[in-house]
């Protein structure tokens, strides 16, 4: 937060350090000047025991402290109270017995029985399992599909832009809609998965009913969802690439399909991995697909999913200190997720 | 036999002609330069011979054999690229040993090959460095690397030195200059500045607008340019407006032998470069209206008797030389070339 605020006041042109020193100079920040500073020796005016503190504090923590963090704290406390206070309220609340409403959480008695629970809990390692092939299989689809669309639009094709919004459109609808949506896709008598597959004589399958299928009609779903958004990061990696490169693989002897695989592609490796970070964020909170393919907190057989399930533990069988558990254990996967992230970013100083 | 030619080629661009009925034969071992204005279609010559752009009309042969058709993957061309296109995902020596890989030469073979060949620029040390991290007279030895190690028919480099500083520039000319001597390699170096191809290539081919305008050896092309536009792409150049009658040269204030026998007879342009005007004695009066000071020697326009233009190059051991003063010049027979074209 600090560091934050550091770069903060050194983009709006402020030195980050003590300018008690600089006393009078011209200033680049619209006119704005601090009365707190260390008065001028031989200054006739007396500060007062407020501005001393003032002065005090802005000399430990850098110029300006006390004046900028009208700016900055008023949403400092609300994220600290409403995004890191509920995280941690919700950690305590995993380690109690808290079953709904009637009473308080009793903080005296914190184990984590909840945890060994969930361990024992068939129905959580099959919502674990099924959260780890969703994020994998999604996401590793949704690249291969996004990169194949970005390569085949980056050849040059005719009607290139409307391709572009053709495949990105998806992208913008809510998981509501494009649960509704396939849900008479996948419908066992009259979808048009089932008619087409009936036409070369298979099926009909029932996508939504098979606990072996289920999950992957969903992966699928959300992959035909999201396959525009990886198309447009590998597009803008594909353009970042010069011609030359291309060029000078073909000379080198190079296939198109080993000058993708060994000079293209690995080239791509920073939209790959922002790509794929958001599309596990996306797996993750696919709590609003499930919910609107059913319509309640039970998903299809074999669909359950870590997020569905923390709700209904939470809002349907009342057990909130479980609910609260698998929330951490979810948060923990988010973690493992964008922990790496970003410390590659910070490693390549984009942070 | 030629190594590799052209023959009538021709390519379009739409409406856009680009080369137009172009024919260059470079021979085995030989460099040849293309030089020409932007736009005059020296690099689409270039890409043609790679096999990037498809020809319109005429015949693309490699040591007699058509091929037109055959796409760049299969023509085992090396090239040089103007911005050297290095793969940054992979090491210098991954970037050499990439083509003869390609090629499904033997691991050991084309290591050994990449390995000799940065010994031979000089950039050994360079083998495991990333190319994003190398200075561009590093990058443009790797690209030269690069492009040698597959045993090329042909070695195209495409404008290698635009962006280098002119120090470096003036190095590496030598440089590569002498290697491309001592590798005997048959290479086709587009240019756009004609010093680089006078001082590196054994022959050039000059274009403007699309047209092969001479061709020839670089002292060729320098002192019996075919027309005016090599006369005043190549170099510094005088045209002056003559009349030719009888083997003599009549400038209008002084009469000249021509230069051997004639084909024109009547009006004529022809050309004195520069350094051929002998300053200092002669019969010519000259009036100095600029002056340009350029370190080795000091560039001078004058005006003769008639009111045309004449550049001349001073040399500094002259004096003190201001604008105004009067010159007497000279000029031999043997230094004039009559412009037979009108191009």
């Amino acid at each position: 937060m600090f560091d934050l605020y550091r770069r903060l006041s050194g983009a709006l042109g402020r030195s980050s350090g003590n300018d008690n020193a600089s006393g009078n100079e011209a200033r680049t920040d619209g006119g704005v000047v601090s009365d707190r500073s260390v008065p001028e020796p031989g200054s006739e005016s007396d500060p007062g025991p407020l501005a001393r503190v003032g002065a005090a504090v802005d000399r430990r923590l850098g110029s300006d402290f006390l004046e900028s963090s009208l700016f900055w704290l008023p949403p400092f406390l609300l994220i600290a109270l409403f995004v890191y206070g509920a995280i941690i309220w919700n950690l305590l609340i995993s380690l109690t017995d808290y079953r709904g409403f009637a009473n308080a959480p009793d903080y005296g008695n914190l184990d984590f029985e909840m945890y060994t629970r969930a361990l024992a809990d068939p129905g959580f390692i099959d919502a674990a399992v099924n959260t780890l092939i969703l994020l994998v299989a999604f996401t590793g689809a949704t690249l291969a599909v996004g990169l194949l669309l970005a390569i085949l639009i980056d050849r040059g094709i005719r009607f290139e832009n409307a391709f572009r919004t053709i495949y990105l459109l998806p992208m913008s609808l809510s998981f509501v809609v494009t649960a509704q949506f396939w849900l008479w896709m996948y419908n066992f008598n009259n979808g048009i998965v089932n008619l087409l597959l009936g036409t070369v004589g298979i099926g009909p399958i029932s996508f939504l009913g098979d606990q072996t299928i289920v999950l992957w009609a969903v992966i699928f779903a959300l992959m035909w969802q999201f396959s525009g958004y990886a198309m447009v990061v590998y597009l803008a990696g594909l353009r970042a690439i010069p011609t030359e490169h291309y060029e000078a693989a073909q000379v080198d002897g190079a296939s198109t399909l080993k000058m993708y695989w060994r000079v293209i592609i690995p080239q791509l490796k920073g939209a790959t991995i922002s790509a794929a970070v958001v599309l596990m964020v996306f797996g993750m909170k696919a709590f609003d697909f499930l919910y609107s393919l059913v319509g309640g907190y039970r998903p299809p057989n074999g669909a359950d999913i870590l997020a569905t399930k923390m709700v209904r533990e939470a809002y349907a069988n009342l057990n909130w200190a479980y609910g609260a558990a698998i929330a951490i254990v979810l948060f923990g996967m988010a973690l493992a997720v964008i922990g790496p992230y970003l410390v590659y970013e910070y490693r390549r100083n984009n942070l | 036999m030629s190594e590799v030619s052209l023959d009538n080629v021709t390519k379009r661009f739409d409406s856009t002609v680009a080369v137009n009925d172009v024919s260059i034969d470079i021979d085995d071992g030989e460099v040849m330069g293309i030089v020409g204005p932007s736009g005059c279609g020296k690099t689409t010559a270039l890409r043609l011979v790679a096999g990037f752009e498809t020809v319109s009309e005429g015949t693309v042969r490699y040591d007699g054999e058509d091929v037109t058709h055959i796409p760049p993957e299969n023509r085992n061309v090396g090239l040089v690229f103007q911005s050297y296109a290095l793969f940054n995902n992979m090491t210098v020596l991954q970037n050499v040993t990439f083509g003869p890989k390609m090629h499904d030469v033997g691991k050991e073979e084309r290591r050994d090959r990449a390995c000799e060949l940065l010994e031979l620029l000089d950039i050994e040390e360079l083998a495991d460095r990333n190319p994003k991290t190398l200075s561009g007279g590093q990058q443009q030895r790797v690209g030269l690397a690069r492009a040698l190690a597959i045993e090329p028919h042909i070695l195209l480099l495409d404008e290698p030195m635009t962006g280098l500083d002119a120090k470096l520039k003036q190095t590496l000319r030598q440089e590569l200059g002498q290697l491309l001597d001592d590798l005997e390699v048959t290479t086709l170096y587009v240019t756009h500045d004609q010093e680089q191809a006078m001082s590196m290539c054994d022959r050039i081919a000059v274009m403007n607008d699309g047209h092969l305008e001479q061709i020839g050896t670089p002292s060729e092309i320098y002192e019996q340019p075919a027309n005016e536009f090599v006369a005043g792409f190549i170099g510094t150049a005088n045209l002056l407006e003559v009349t030719i009658e009888d083997e003599q040269v009549s400038f209008g204030f002084t009469e000249l032998d021509a230069p051997g026998p004639q084909r024109v007879d009547g009006t004529a342009t022809v050309m004195i470069r520069p350094d051929d005007v002998r300053v200092g004695e002669g019969p010519v009066s000259v009036e100095i209206t600029n002056l340009f000071y350029q370190g080795e020697h000091i560039q001078a326009t004058g005006l003769l008797p008639d009111g045309q233009k004449l550049t001349l190059r001073l040399d500094r051991s002259l004096g003190d030389v201001t604008t105004g003063d009067s010159l007497s010049i000279a000029f031999d027979p043997d230094d004039i070339h009559v412009i037979e074209s009108t191009r």
